[in-house]
Formats: structure tokens, C-alpha cells, sequence
């Protein structure tokens, strides 16, 4: 954010660790909320309210990967399994029982986070490529599983169908109205990554990150830790399939399949590892790229192609531009937008007196 | 400092797109059509065929005046079969004020189904989504407007009874599938059949990816040995099935495959025409080049002083994008004139789609009804075989135990 | 023979020779998993570029088999000498899921633009070999999978001896061994590690025309690349016999659950079923069967 940090002095450990770091920040906040809140449903047009949907979904997965990958060091490439075992929890809850939004959501969160913890296990032995392949089997047995036991998939086509979630008889049934819905579970999430990133567990997560035998010889339990961060991160990753699943109306194992995990990756790589407003920074930029190459090429690229040929040089040039800014970010900027941001900030900060 | 204005021109670059490239003007006497497409995803193969056909019936309508004197304006999605851009796709479309959109993949369709009946814009999912949307009640935007799965199950096991002479009693049939929802919904369909007709069925599932299936067509020719094998396969598994099939010695006269392996591109890539003689492959949409509008549209090109798009080879996909295109002007055509000539509203295209009848596009599109009740217009395929390296049709215009497929269709909605 | 019997020798015989297939992608990711310690999930995607670049050839009128696969191996050997130098060298030394995830985007960037340059439509790569099944005893195989299990098995040869005696295969050991000291004895690294992109080159190349030619050549036959993972962590990453008995034990699985477990569970078992042993392994030897055992220190 943009404020001069001059004059301000930290004088205890609780200020330093503190959730606004600076008192202006509040007012930050306060700005943003008027915007998010207020400004921008009442301005903006639909198609836009309903990106910014599919990005708050994103937001509150990506964070999810991000404390297992960004803050623990862990990899999984099953992040996507565990949206679908949200995604089929609360559907079953919400049609076999009748059950609404409020105890689903949670419900379909802890179930993933159980699963989460089973698909972890292995990581207690294993590390690093081991991890990443024993987590794809994770992502490919649940899908196998949800696939065939129709108890869970609800039969043949394996989709459930949900009403749409609903408040004290407030039916969220518009882009217009699910923007709320959505936008507040993914401040929810944002709040809740922020804190935990500052809380012991966080802390301890970055030990075991940064170098796990020292952090189990200075007494973190890096086995409970690691199960934890598995358990935390399919939380977020169960929560972020509810949402889809309300979002669509439907809960459907097509919807989360390996690509979907490797998408999210490829966010919080984007955004910038271990670090919130990257994980956010990351959602945006993966939703709006396509959209973007798209819209930009429908102005653009009718000077170059053909109609006929433009549909496929858009489709093409939009994989091969998402690939190469993953290898580009990787090898050029390994912090990531975050990082970008945090450039600009720091330009600003003695702007206009820099040297 | 370089790296900060390279940050922004990012950010302004993004934002000007965002704020400008959106917003075009709506032209008078302009319909626009949403179209959704897959042409990265693992459905590609399928996509970049069959789009270009959309697209090019849809230029041959506006170079001869437009519809009505309305100009068609197509806006193409591709949603790489993922869900998020499906969903994002409808919104550009809702928003640029589409009159009707065409759906791409089954589980962009069970995604959208809701949201085109809460916005009234009516979506076509031709080969894709639930055998069950062709119920118009249940779901009244959706479209199959061809032969479902179930309906295809019905007319392959009427097929296999004609090839087997009339009677399929204590002959042995193999199903084999693609294990997703999609390779498994035609089996309630298939084991009623299978009661009623007094065959023995079996079913060998494939799982993705689907490269390689020896051990399940050894399964199928060295222990089950069946009469008839029906197949329901996507990708490139249909390829990989004709080969070892071939290769085990089974005779390719008795397969027969559902809609989405039986393209060219299937046979070619299992080593060419010549390799599968006697394929039988069911299809909802005319073969081959041999229809009046395909050569309006070699004309037309023609005039443009262009060559005809090698995509136009591929007719199984091409024709089948010429289907869609065709029926969504059909369905915009009634609705216009149901007005008198005045730009209808999605709701009234909504009403010409469920009013089509008795257009055949000279044999390209079945003679199907779509009606209030049956969005699927009838169900109706044709059957074609690979006979001396090309397909030639051997089953015309037909419907495969439509009352089982009506029954079904209402048990099913009661259960809703 | 009872006709069980003979059903089982054509199953595990069926799966041998497609599990030699697979171990012939798998070695491509072995030989740079020994040399360099990447890890390479775009294997698939190299195999479909060199099927791409083989049909595009072959599609040219009267263009003859053997330049055909002259062309892929040269390109696919500059590619891998490319992609060393401008991908992966400017990654080393970052943790294992940079490298992971860069070549994730290498293939998106394969899988968007191979089609936009060489044309999206599906290919056939017909090879001199016929179709008529090899008979073999009581079973029989189509001739491209007996060809695939020649060629894998003739590469592992090539490469065993490469490794064990050449004095290259020797210096890329000690890379493999410790980069610090191979550099310190006067081995260039950075060198090795292009030669061993450019060896995954050779193999994908091979793996392009075996495969294509079976699959036919689009977008889609990079999906073989999925069969990789359960291969290699079961046969050990660094381990080139272990590619070899990794494919074979895959094959074979899959066939085998094709054949006498998916008729009681009414449904494909065989993509699961590898990675559900390749868990059970991961849990009793981490490192695979044949794989280096590691020790970590602080």
C-alpha cells in the first residue's frame, strides 16, 4: 500500500507482529472496503462483477496453495482433488439433507482438510519430486474414486445440482448478489492467511521451509506441522470448491481435474511464493490473462489475421504466452508480481526525492 | 527505474484493453451469436474443425444479405474445457447482447445450464451434456439439438440388429467405453436393451488418457468373443480401438462407434482409410462434401479469390459446425419473422429454436422437430461405414427405440 | 495350454511390450534426472513435437522415412541444447519446484504453439512395417509395439554402455555424483548438462515416431507423458535399468488389472492401479527400486 513509513517507531515484539503494520494503513483499508463494497457493485457491469467472482474464488484457493507450497515448501499437485472433495461434500449435504451454505461451506472445507491429511501423509518420508508425484496420485485416485462410488457423485454423470446459496430467504442467484457472497469469504481468507502467517504456526511453517532438520532441532514438531499445512492448505482448497460449486450451481469432478491444480500452481508462482498479496496478485493475473490476449487480439489481431485464422492463433498464442510468462517469472523475477509490486512501492516510497 | 515503467506499461496496457476493447458500438440491424469452442484443451482436435464450419455458414448467411436482413456478429470464447471461462465466455456474450450461444463441452454445459435459464438465453450442446437436457421442461435454455447419448445407444443396438439379421437373441455384444460420466450414461439405455432384445452385454471401460487399451480388446476378442462391439470412445482412444481391434483380428463391419470416434481424424491417425475398412460410425450430422450449402460456401470463398479451408476436408467436424450455424440462424429466422421483421429478443429465438421443422439443409441436417418438450428434435443419426478409403453412408435418417428413450426421459424427470 | 492360461501369457505378454513403450518416454526423463537432477514434466510434450515435426516431414511429397527421422533427431538435439541454455541453466541451484513448474510452462508453450506453427490437424505416421500381428506363441502383438520394445530396449543397451564405458558417460556420472567436485577435476559441467537435454532430445524423438506412429500425431499424444511418473519413481529416478523394469512392472499391472480386476469393479482400474502400487513403493523404498539412496545433512 501506498504510505510513507517515516516516523513511526516500533517499540514492542506484539507491534512489530501486528496486523497493520502502520496506523495508516486502517485508512487503507476503510478505502478499499468503500471501493469493493460500494463503488464497484454499483458501477461496474455485470461480465466484469462476474470475473471479479471467478477471480475471488481463485483468490481463496491460491492461498490455500500458497501456505502449503509458498510458506511450508511442500508441493502438491493434487490441489485441485481436494476442491472436488469440498465441492461433493457440501452437494451432498446441501441436496441428500438439506443443509445451507453456512454449515456446508465449513463441512466441505474440513472434509478436504481430512482427505488432505491422508494425501500428506507421504510427506512425512518423502520430499520434493517424490512429493509431487505421491500428491499427483493423490489428485488422480480421488478423481478415480468420485468417479465410480455413485454414492459420492451422485450417479452416472456425476454432477449434483444446488440451489443457490441462500441468507435468512436472500437467494444469491445474481452476479450481482454472489459478488458479495464471494467477496466475503475471500476476505475471510485473506484475513485468515494474513494472521496465520503471523501466528506461531505460520513462523513454524517457514522454519520447516527453509530447513527442516534445524527447525525439528529447535523443537517444531515438523511431522505435525507438515500434516497441518497439508490440512490447513485442502481446507482453503475445499472451501474454494464450494464456492465453485454454488457459484455454478453444480458439482461436477470435470471441473477439477489435473490442469485445474497445475493452474493454481502456476498462480502463486506468478503471484510470488509465500506471500498473500502475491497469492491474490497471482489469481487476477491467471483469470485476466486469457481474457485479456483475447480482447487485445479482437482489436489488434484482425490487422495481422484473418478472421478464420484468428480463432486459432488467439487460442494458441494464449497456452504459449501462459507458458512462457511461467518460465520468464521463474527465471526473471522468482519472487514473482509480488515482487513487481513491491518495486513500485518502494519507488513511490521516496518518490519524488529518489536518488 | 526501467523495471518500475516496464511494471506499469503492463498495468496500463491491461487497463486500456479492459476499458476500451469491451465496449463496441451495437450496430443496427446486427444479431449477435456467442459461441464457445475448445481448441487447446484436450477436446482440440474437435474444436478446430468444427468452429471453422460455424464460422464459415455463418459468413456464407451474411455474404448473401444477412438473415432477414440482419448481420450476423459471432463472437468466439475458446474455453480451453475448462469450467471458469465457460462461465466467463457467457457473461462476455450476455453482455455484447447475444441472442443465443452455442455451448462447447459437457461439463461447461452442467455449469451454464442454471445460469442460462436464470439470464433466458438459450445454449446448444450438440453431442455434449446430459442426455436428460433434451427434456424442455426440465431445462428449458438447453439444447442438444442432436442425438443424445441415449439415442445413440438405441440406434447402435438397432443397427447391430440389422447387421446380426434381425434378431440380437443369445448374441453377445461389447460395450466399450471411455470411463467418464459421458462413456457411462448410455448404460441404463443399453441394459434394458439388453433385457428386452435378450442379448448378453458386456462393458470394458478405458480409462484416461486413453492411449492404450490392449489388455481390454484382448479381453474383448480373446475371452468375451461378442458378435457386435459397440464403441464410445473421445480423444484418441478410437484410433488406438480400431488398431488393436484390427490387430487382434476382429472384423471392423461389426463395430460401430458413437458420434465422437468416428471423424476422419480418428481413422486417419489409426493409419489411414485404407486401415479400417468396414468402420461403422454413427453421426448426427451429414458426411462427406456432397451438399449444396458446402459448395455455396466453396463459392463463396471461391469469390473471395481464396482457396476453401483444408478444415473443410475434415467434413465430420466441419459439417457438424454447419449444423449448429445452420439451426442457429434457423432459430433466429422464425423468430424474426414471428416478429415481423424486428430484432427478437433472446426469449423469442429461444421460441423459433423450439418451433424448426422440416429444414434438411439438402440432407445435412436430420429431419428433426424441435418442439417445447423435446429439445433434442427427435434424436435422429445416420450410420456411415468406411468402404474403399472413404465414408459412405450405409444407414440413412433413423431413430433407434425412441419410446425407450421417452421413458426414460420421463422416469428421469420425476426423479428431479 | 487351457484358454486361462493363454489369456494371461497375452495379457502380461501385451503388457510387457506396451510397459517397454512407456519405459522408452521414461528414459528420456531419466537421463536428465541423473545428469542435471531437473525434473522434466514436459516429456510429453517433447514427444509430441518430434511426432509433429516427423508428420510435417513425411507430409512433404516422396520425403523418405529415414530423413524423416534424421530431421527430428538433429532438431530435437538443437532443442534440447536450446532449452538447456535458455530455460533451465538460468534455473540451477533453485528449489525442485521452479524447475517443476518451468517446464509445466514449457509445455503449455508447447501444446499452444506446436499446433500454431506445424497446423492442428491429426497426422498419420505410417512406418515399413505393415499391420499384421507378430504371433508369439499363443498370442500376438501389432508389429509398432514389437518395434517399440526393440527400440527401447536397443536404446537402454546404448546408454548402459554410454554410461559404464564411454569416457563422456563416465565424466557425466561424476556431474551426477557431485558437481562441485567433477568441475574441480576439470569436467565442464554446464556442457554435460546440455548433453544430457540433447540425449533426452535423441529419445523423444524415437518415443515421437513409435508413439505417433501408433497414436497418430495432434496435441493429444502428448498425453503419453502421464505414464511417465508411475515408471520412474518405481524404478528409481536416476536409474536407467530401473526405466527399464519400471515400464515392464507398469505394463504388465495395467494389463493385468485390465484384464481380472475391471470385471469385478465394473470400470477402468488400469490408470490407478500403477500409481497405487507406485504409493506402496514410495512407502517401503522412497527412492524407488533401483534408485540412489540419499542422505541428507544440514
Amino acid at each position: 500500500m501506498f504510505h510513507r513509513e517515516a516516523g513511526i517507531f516500533k517499540t514492542t515484539y506484539a507491534a512489530d507482529a501486528a496486523l497493520y503494520p502502520l496506523p495508516i494503513a486502517k485508512w487503507t483499508i476503510a478505502a478499499l472496503a468503500l471501493i469493493f463494497v460500494v463503488l464497484i457493485p454499483l458501477t461496474v457491469h455485470e461480465y466484469y462483477l462476474s470475473i471479479l467472482n471467478l477471480i475471488f474464488i481463485a483468490i481463496v484457493g491460491a492461498l490455500g496453495l500458497n501456505i502449503l507450497v509458498g510458506y511450508t515448501g511442500q508441493i502438491s499437485i493434487g490441489h485441485a482433488a481436494f476442491m472436488s472433495v469440498g465441492a461433493y461434500t457440501a452437494a451432498n449435504l446441501a441436496v441428500k439433507l438439506g443443509l445451507p451454505f453456512w454449515i456446508t461451506l465449513p463441512a466441505g472445507g474440513l472434509m478436504a482438510a481430512a482427505i488432505g491429511v491422508v494425501v500428506g501423509m507421504p510427506s512425512l518420508r518423502i520430499k520434493g519430486l517424490y512429493l509431487a508425484i505421491a500428491t499427483l496420485a493423490g489428485q488422480l485416485i480421488i478423481e478415480w474414486t468420485i468417479n465410480r462410488v455413485p454414492a459420492i457423485s451422485g450417479g452416472a454423470q456425476a454432477s449434483i445440482e444446488v440451489d443457490r446459496p441462500s441468507l435468512f430467504g436472500f437467494s444469491f442467484n445474481t452476479q450481482g448478489s454472489l459478488y458479495f457472497f464471494l467477496l466475503f469469504f475471500a476476505v475471510l481468507a485473506i484475513v485468515a492467511t494474513l494472521n496465520l502467517a503471523r501466528s506461531r504456526i505460520g513462523r513454524a511453517f517457514v522454519a520447516v521451509r527453509d530447513q527442516d532438520i534445524a527447525a525439528e532441532i529447535i523443537g517444531i514438531n515438523i511431522y505435525r506441522y507438515k500434516l497441518l499445512a497439508f490440512a490447513i492448505s485442502s481446507f482453503y482448497a475445499g472451501v474454494c470448491g464450494v464456492l465453485y460449486t454454488y457459484y455454478f450451481g453444480i458439482a461436477n469432478y470435470e471441473q477439477f481435474q489435473l490442469i485445474v491444480s497445475i493452474d493454481y500452481l502456476a498462480m502463486i508462482i506468478i503471484g510470488g511464493l509465500g506471500s498473500v498479496l502475491g497469492s491474490i496478485f497471482g489469481a487476477i493475473f491467471v483469470t485476466l490473462l486469457p481474457i485479456v490476449i483475447r480482447l487485445f487480439m479482437e482489436d489488434v489481431g484482425s490487422l495481422f489475421f484473418t478472421q478464420a485464422e484468428m480463432a486459432n492463433v488467439i487460442s494458441g498464442l494464449r497456452l504459449g504466452v501462459f507458458g512462457g510468462l511461467i518460465i520468464f517469472f521463474l527465471i526473471v523475477e522468482p519472487e514473482g508480481l509480488n515482487r513487481l509490486w513491491r518495486n513500485v512501492r518502494s519507488y513511490f516510497r521516496v518518490w519524488p526525492f529518489s536518488y | 527505474m526501467t523495471r518500475f515503467v516496464r511494471s506499469w506499461l503492463g498495468v496500463a496496457a491491461t487497463t486500456a484493453t479492459l476499458v476500451f476493447g469491451g465496449g463496441q458500438a451495437f450496430a443496427q440491424k446486427e444479431l449477435v451469436f456467442g459461441l464457445q469452442c475448445d481448441r487447446t484443451g484436450p477436446t482440440a482436435t474437435v474444436g478446430v474443425n468444427l468452429c471453422p464450419g460455424y464460422h464459415d455458414y455463418i459468413g456464407l448467411v451474411n455474404s448473401k444479405g444477412g438473415v432477414e436482413g440482419f448481420k450476423i456478429k459471432v463472437i468466439e470464447i475458446d474455453n480451453e474445457y475448462k469450467v471458469p471461462p465457460a462461465m466467463e465466455a457467457h457473461e462476455r456474450f450476455k453482455k455484447e447482447g447475444a441472442v443465443l450461444e452455442g455451448l462447447y463441452g459437457t461439463p461447461q454445459t452442467a455449469a451454464l445450464n442454471k445460469k442460462l435459464e436464470e439470464d433466458k438465453i438459450l445454449g446448444t450442446s450438440p453431442g455434449f451434456g446430459t442426455a436428460a437436457s433434451a427434456d424442455g421442461k426440465r431445462f428449458p435454455y438447453t439444447f442438444p439439438i442432436a442425438a443424445s447419448y441415449w439415442s445413440q445407444a438405441g440406434a447402435a443396438v438397432a443397427f447391430a440388429k440389422e447387421r446380426l439379421g434381425g434378431s440380437l437373441k443369445g448374441k453377445k455384444i461389447a460395450y466399450i467405453f471411455y470411463d467418464n460420466p459421458a462413456g457411462k450414461e448410455p448404460l441404463p439405455i443399453l441394459e434394458d436393451l439388453a433385457k428386452d432384445e435378450g442379448f448378453e452385454m458386456r462393458t470394458f471401460a478405458v480409462p484416461a488418457p486413453g492411449v492404450e487399451m490392449g489388455a481390454q480388446i484382448l479381453d474383448i476378442t480373446g475371452r468375451f468373443k461378442p458378435d457386435f462391439v459397440i464403441a464410445h470412445l473421445f480423444g484418441r482412444a478410437p484410433s488406438v480401438a480400431i488398431k488393436e481391434l484390427k490387430g487382434k483380428g476382429f472384423p471392423l463391419s461389426k463395430v460401430v462407434a458413437f458420434v465422437w470416434g468416428s471423424a476422419e481424424a480418428d481413422i486417419i491417425a489409426a493409419g489411414g482409410m485404407g486401415a479400417a475398412e468396414g468402420y461403422n460410425t454413427i453421426q448426427f450430422a451429414g458426411v462427406g462434401k456432397d451438399f449444396p450449402v458446402l459448395k455455396d460456401i466453396e463459392a463463396m470463398y471461391k469469390a473471395q479469390g481464396k482457396a476453401a479451408p483444408k478444415e473443410m476436408d475434415s467434413t465430420v467436424y466441419y459439417n457438424r459446425g454447419v449444423l449448429i450455424a445452420a439451426l442457429h440462424v434457423e432459430a433466429v429466422k422464425n423468430a424474426i419473422k414471428a416478429k415481423n421483421g424486428a430484432a427478437p429478443t433472446p426469449e423469442e429465438v429461444k421460441k423459433g429454436m423450439e418451433a424448426i421443422k422440416g429444414f434438411t439443409l439438402g440432407g445435412l441436417v436430420p429431419p428433426m422437430e424441435i418442439t417445447p418438450a423435446d429439445h433434442e428434435g427427435g434424436g435422429w443419426v445416420q450410420i456411415w461405414t468406411v468402404k474403399g478409403g472413404k465414408l459412405v453412408k450405409s444407414k440413412d435418417w433413423f431413430q433407434g427405440y425412441r419410446p425407450l428413450i421417452q421413458k426414460h426421459l420421463d422416469a428421469d424427470a420425476k426423479k428431479s | 495350454m487351457s484358454e486361462d492360461l493363454e489369456f494371461a501369457f497375452a495379457l502380461v505378454l501385451n503388457g510387457a511390450s506396451i510397459g517397454l513403450m512407456y519405459s522408452l518416454i521414461a528414459l528420456g526423463f531419466v537421463l536428465v534426472y541423473k545428469a542435471t537432477d531437473a525434473i522434466n514434466f514436459a516429456q510429453g510434450e517433447f514427444v509430441m513435437l518430434a511426432g509433429l515435426i516427423v508428420a510435417v516431414v513425411l507430409g512433404f511429397e516422396g520425403a523418405p522415412l529415414v530423413a524423416a527421422i534424421a530431421i527430428v533427431v538433429i532438431v530435437m538435439v538443437g532443442f534440447g541444447f536450446g532449452l538447456e541454455r535458455v530455460v533451465l541453466r538460468p534455473l540451477l541451484g533453485r528449489p525442485v519446484v521452479a524447475v517443476i513448474m518451468a517446464t509445466i510452462g514449457l509445455a503449455a508453450m508447447l501444446r499452444g504453439l506446436g499446433p500454431v506453427i506445424f497446423g492442428s490437424e491429426t497426422r498419420a505416421v505410417s512406418l515399413p512395417i505393415g499391420d499384421e500381428p507378430i504371433v508369439l506363441g499363443p498370442a500376438s502383438l501389432p508389429p509398432i509395439q514389437v518395434l517399440g520394445a526393440v527400440v527401447a530396449v536397443l536404446l537402454f543397451l546404448a546408454f548402459s554402455w554410454f554410461f559404464k564405458k564411454s569416457r563422456m558417460g563416465v565424466a557425466m556420472r561424476a556431474v551426477a555424483d557431485n558437481q562441485q567436485v567433477a568441475q574441480a577435476m576439470g569436467i565442464n559441467v554446464e556442457r554435460y548438462f546440455a548433453l544430457a537435454w540433447a540425449m533426452a532430445g535423441v529419445v523423444s524423438a524415437l518415443g515421437g515416431v513409435v508413439w505417433g506412429s501408433m497414436l497418430g500425431v495432434d496435441v493429444h499424444l502428448a498425453l503419453v507423458g502421464l505414464k511417465v511418473f508411475p515408471v520412474v519413481i518405481l524404478g528409481g529416478l536416476d536409474s536407467i535399468g530401473g526405466a527399464l523394469v519400471g515400464g515392464l512392472i507398469i505394463g504388465i499391472v495395467e494389463s493385468l488389472a485390465a484384464g481380472y480386476l475391471d470385471p469385478y469393479v465394473g470400470g477402468g482400474t488400469k490408470d490407478f492401479a500403477p500409481y497405487v502400487l507406485m504409493i506402496l513403493v514410495l512407502m517401503v523404498r522412497p527412492y524407488g527400486i533401483f534408485g540412489k539412496r540419499k542422505i541428507e545433512r544440514v
